[in-house]
């Protein structure tokens, strides 16, 4: 019991962590990308189980988050949570597991159609014999549980071992295509045309899967600042959360606070739902979770005093009863000061670029003046202030970036 | 307040959808969406409703179910070769035909079979099958083995059957949508807890805030026309249409649903004591939404770690077990309730597993497994034939039932739609009902 807690706080700290990371950080773009390698390279403490193989695992695609493409997978085969995860650490030559094979074609380089069954079955061959000590995280190679008989993979033949087979997959051609539209759709838009992911998979394959002049390339496409790409993202609940911390100034988020909104979204990081990680887009919001979205908003803000939860605590309450009481509000007074107030255009246009950072919509900005006008008196005070942010929040151009 | 909200509002109201119907009038929304009934009793098709008509319950067991180790052919020497530490014996097993056995911990299971009301599809499965998780669930669930399409059988059915209906029509008890809820107009609606399931603001000008909320979270209307409006409901995606009339439109189907849903958990508790496992809460809402009446008629439960890679044994079986005890408060609070005979409930899962057991005590994703048809209107018994274990597919049994037919099944004799317009093809039904 003692251990199952511990375990669980520990698990609980390594999200924290991350989470404030993002909050802080002075280079947002390679937390960013921090962030799309886990989803890309998906590996979840449910399985894994080791906080510290975790926490390496993230610390490496930090490292090479602006890295090489190639050089990062090249570790990844050999980083013990992933191999615990893809079962790699289990693997022998008399019965070979397929499951690290299959998915580092599938959803890591190739991406479906790329390689045939055949293909998986030959290199989850060449992928045994490796061996994980999960308490050290130290990984060794047995040679005698190795296959090392001759393979036929993808077009080519040979006694391979795991690191030939990750060759043998980034020489493909297919290879910077998948991950290039993978990259666009994880700062853009779904389903870019094939002469922008041509155009940016020469540059990727000219540069050695090098990253930065991928990105700088990337964002200096046209593409990039069109009609269909700009404030039409639907965020993650990962961004939601981080983006509204900053907006709001916020002082750290209680670390079960986090943990109890982002199930509730649909989002914890370290715990993707499969290895091809989190569904985006359109599949974070229904229903359910655009009204979570907006009540969490309304806590943060301190504006839910709905009679029939207040003081309601244990499961009933918000969340699953995560300790709100903790959760410091935003400093209102320094963010809107008093001067701001006086004027109802100004105070919803000051509000609306630090909120949605580009002009209100026509009707937005109808709607956010009009309910400030009916709710002011004298002056707004703070916690009207705070109502008419979480009113802003809870509509549908929030949920965008 | 402005003369903008006024106009708006006013208009809102007396348009007959009443899309915008307000949170602070519930009433509302429940006389325009007794408009639409009146509208639809009219035409050609009549819209059951959940209320009286037959209600389909979909339960997904997420990770792929090892159907070997669920309905066991325990004689096949071939099966206790392949699996010499996973393989049942017989004398572990609840004996459902000679040489099949259900696991030890379906016990509730293997009572429905006694009363003649459960029915095991055994090799059912798809032609080309794949073997990853995301690719096949989504075959499972668009029921397009191309994995072409970007609508799901059940939001097909939604869409073709059920206009006009509200969102309500299904209602999936997952945090994330299911892809076979994805419909081009409608694709009901999504919630965990039920008490929550509204915008919550406080304050003093609570009133003008819930216009300004209504206003916004709903699609633009044109006044001329008022067209969009006819989309209440819905938050699959129509074609080409951008993420922010999407979110819109989700907007609007929370509304028109909160209140509604709201009351009926409130006003019916459970008859009947549930597990407290994820899956026995799912269920347990979904017998107070039946028992409240609800117009839903499709239901979508999730039970996920079926991935058993590795230690399979203890886990599969207590996964079964969990499985089976929801199950078993469900069918006993619907025997309550009086519902029993209009509800089905089926299982599903993204695929079986390898015949033969890997080195780490579990077993690799696989093709043909079995699914489960349970309800007081199931004709009980063994369908389909059980793929040979000797003649295997690269080391998978092949199917021998094509999940369609099951599907089709559903929707030509319980839910009494043309299954050829939501399969788009005509499939074989298997008799199981009725």
């Amino acid at each position: 019991m003692q251990a199952a807690k511990l375990s669980r706080e520990r698990k609980l700290s390594l999200l924290g962590w991350w989470m404030d990371r993002m909050r802080r950080t002075d280079s947002p773009l390679r937390e960013k990308m921090v962030f799309f390698w886990h989803d890309h390279f998906a590996t979840s403490i449910q399985k894994v189980r080791f906080v510290r193989l975790m926490y390496r695992q993230n610390q490496l695609f930090r490292e090479e988050a602006l890295g090489n493409f190639g050089k990062l997978t090249h570790q990844i085969i050999e980083d013990p949570a992933m191999m615990i995860y893809l079962d790699s650490a289990q693997s022998n030559k008399k019965k070979p597991n397929e499951n690290f094979a299959r998915e580092l074609m599938e959803l890591f380089t190739l991406g479906e159609g790329a390689y045939t069954e055949e293909d998986i079955k030959e290199a989850a061959r060449a992928f045994t014999g490796y061996r994980v000590n999960r308490r050290t995280g130290k990984v060794g190679f047995t040679k005698r549980r190795w296959d090392e008989g001759e393979k036929t993979i993808l077009g080519e033949t040979g006694r391979f071992n795991g690191e030939d087979v990750t060759r043998l997959v980034l020489k493909q051609p297919a290879c910077a295509r998948y991950l290039v539209g993978k990259l666009w759709e994880y700062f853009s838009y779904e389903k870019p045309s094939s002469q922008v992911v041509d155009r940016l998979a020469q540059v990727f394959v000219k540069h050695d899967y090098e990253l930065k002049p991928l990105l700088r390339e990337l964002f200096l496409a046209k593409e990039f600042y069109s009609e269909q790409a700009i404030r039409s993202q639907i965020k993650s609940p990962v961004e939601y959360v981080v983006k509204m911390s900053r907006q709001l100034e916020m002082d750290k988020i209680p670390d079960s606070v986090l943990l109890q909104t982002l199930t509730q979204l649909g989002q914890v990081p370290f715990q993707p739902p499969n290895v091809a990680g989190w569904d985006w887009g359109r599949a974070w919001v229904n229903t359910n979770t655009l009204l979570t979205r907006y009540h969490f908003a309304g806590l943060i803000l301190g504006v839910l005093n709905d009679p029939k939860n207040k003081g309601q605590r244990g499961k009933k309450g918000f969340f699953g009863g995560a300790k709100f009481r903790s959760l410091s509000k935003p400093d209102i007074e320094g963010l809107v000061p008093r001067a701001q107030r006086e004027d109802i255009p100004a105070l919803v246009s000051e509000l609306g670029f630090r909120l949605f950072q580009a002009p209100l919509r026509e009707k937005d900005r109808v709607a956010f003046e009009s309910y400030a006008k009916a709710m002011k008196g004298e002056i707004f005070t703070n916690t009207e202030v705070s109502e008419l942010i979480h009113v802003m929040m809870s509509t549908p151009s929030y949920q965008l970036s | 307040m402005s003369d903008f909200l006024k106009t708006r509002r006013e208009f809102l109201r007396n348009s007959i959808w009443g899309a915008s119907a307000s949170w602070a009038v519930p009433m509302f929304v429940q006389q325009t969406f007794g408009e639409i009934d009146e509208s639809t009793r009219d035409s050609a098709i009549q819209v059951d409703s959940g209320k009286d008509a037959e209600i389909l319950v979909v339960l997904q067991m997420a990770g792929g179910n090892d159907g070997l180790n669920t309905v066991v052919p325990y004689d096949n020497d071939d099966y206790h070769k392949a699996r010499p530490t996973l393989a049942k014996k017989e004398k572990d097993l609840i004996k459902v035909v000679d040489g099949l056995g259900l696991n030890h911990r379906l016990q509730g299971l293997a009572g429905l079979y006694d009363e003649g009301d459960l029915a095991i599809v055994q090799g059912v499965g798809y032609p080309n099958p794949n073997r990853s998780h995301f690719v096949s669930t989504s075959i499972w669930e668009t029921a397009d083995p191309r994995n072409r399409s970007n609508t799901g059988w059940l939001g097909r059915y939604f869409d073709n059957e059920c206009s006009g209906m509200d969102p309500m029509v299904g209602m999936s008890l997952r945090k994330t949508q299911p892809e076979s809820f994805g419909a081009e107009r409608n694709s009901g609606i999504s919630l965990s807890t039920p008490d929550l399931y509204r915008w919550i603001h406080g304050g003093e000008h609570k009133d003008v805030a819930e216009e300004v909320f209504s206003d916004l979270n709903a699609p633009d209307i044109d006044p001329v026309s008022g067209d969009s409006v006819k989309e209440v409901g819905g938050s699959g995606g129509l074609v080409g249409e951008d993420n922010a009339s999407y979110l819109e439109r989700v907007g609007l189907s929370a509304q028109v649903s909160s209140e509604q849903v709201i009351q009926v958990a409130r006003k019916h508790n459970p008859q009947v004591k549930y597990p407290g496992s994820s899956l026995g809460k799912s269920l347990s809402l979904v017998g107070r939404m039946i028992a409240g009446e609800m117009p839903t008629r499709v239901y979508y439960v999730s039970h996920g770690g079926f991935d058993t890679h590795r230690n399979q044994t203890g886990r599969h079986d207590q996964l079964l077990g969990e499985m089976d005890g929801a199950l078993k408060a469900f069918f006993r609070d619907l025997k309550e309730q009086g519902n029993y005979s209009r509800v089905t409930v089926m299982t599903f899962s993204e695929f079986g597993r390898r015949v033969g057991e890997n080195a780490s005590g579990g077993t690799d994703h696989g093709q043909g497994s079995c699914l489960f048809v349970a309800g007081g209107g199931v004709k009980g018994g063994v369908y389909g034939e059980h793929p040979s274990l000797s003649d295997l597919h690269k080391g998978d049994l092949k199917f021998t039932t094509d999940f369609r037919r099951v599907y089709a099944t559903l929707l030509d004799d319980w839910l009494k739609t043309d299954s050829k317009a939501v399969l788009g093809k005509e499939f074989k039904g298997l008799d199981l009902l009725g």
